[in-house]
């Protein structure tokens, strides 16, 4: 099964996956989705803001993912800078924020894998453990 | 003896942590030549190269530090002790 573009006919939000939200995150209307094409997504999308996202933007939308979560970002900060610093620089180089401990296969739909945060709850660095973290340490067990 | 690889990322944590036991087998003799992978594409497609060899050892991906041996596909990966790393520079 492949993703598709959906968009909400009341207030235009737009969802990429296999079936359309129920209900409208953003508007609550039920129903409401319909399937569109990647042109008309990309164009309901309008110019994309810049300045992008800053380390700071990621620092804070990482704290704001992990808080309902059983994991928190890493209070070693010196080791979370390091991190933040190697995404980005992997974003300016090689166009997505990868895992600067993994590689980058060139096979877009398996790098997807590694964009951070990536899905490190079936690590086995995380995965069972009492003092689990994602294969970096960015992320940790609370 | 066979020259031995350390695959590293310049902003990877484990990289950090493990680049004071592998300078310490460097000045006992051992041969290993570090190369980073994230700012150096010929050094990321070499390790590339090697993914049938790696990936087997590390949890199915490429991932950073990884110490090869090309001669024998003697690979391990990430924050490991001084003895073992020794063991693979011994290989
Ligand atoms: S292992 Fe950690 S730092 Fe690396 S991509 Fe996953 S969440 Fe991000």
């Amino acid at each position: 099964m492949k993703k598709k573009f959906w968009r909400c006919f009341v207030c235009n939000d737009v969802h990429w996956g296999f079936k359309p939200p129920e209900i409208c995150p953003t508007c609550k209307v039920a129903h409401a989705y319909v399937e569109i094409s990647a042109k008309e997504a990309k164009a309901c999308l309008g110019p994309l803001p810049e300045p992008g996202f800053t380390k700071a933007d990621f620092r804070r939308a990482i704290e704001v993912f992990a808080a309902p979560n059983q994991f928190k970002v890493n209070p070693d900060t010196e080791r979370v800078d390091l991190l933040l610093e190697g995404m980005f620089s992997n974003e300016q180089n090689h166009g997505l924020r990868y895992c600067p401990c993994r590689l980058r296969s060139k096979d877009f739909e398996e790098d997807l894998k590694i964009v951070c945060p990536c899905n490190f709850l079936i690590h086995e660095t995380y995965q069972g453990l009492e003092k689990g973290e994602c294969w970096c340490g960015l992320f940790i067990k609370r | 003896m066979s020259k031995h690889i350390m695959f590293h990322g310049r902003e990877c944590p484990h990289c950090r942590a493990m680049m004071p036991l592998v300078d310490r087998l460097i000045a006992e003799g051992f041969a290993i030549e570090k190369l980073e992978v994230w700012h150096d594409e010929k050094n990321a497609d070499l390790m590339r190269s090697y993914r049938p060899v790696i990936a087997a050892k590390c949890g199915g991906q490429l991932r950073v530090p990884t110490f090869l041996n090309p001669e024998t596909s003697d690979a391990v990966c990430g924050e490991i002790p001084y003895e073992k790393l020794k063991e693979w520079a011994s290989s």
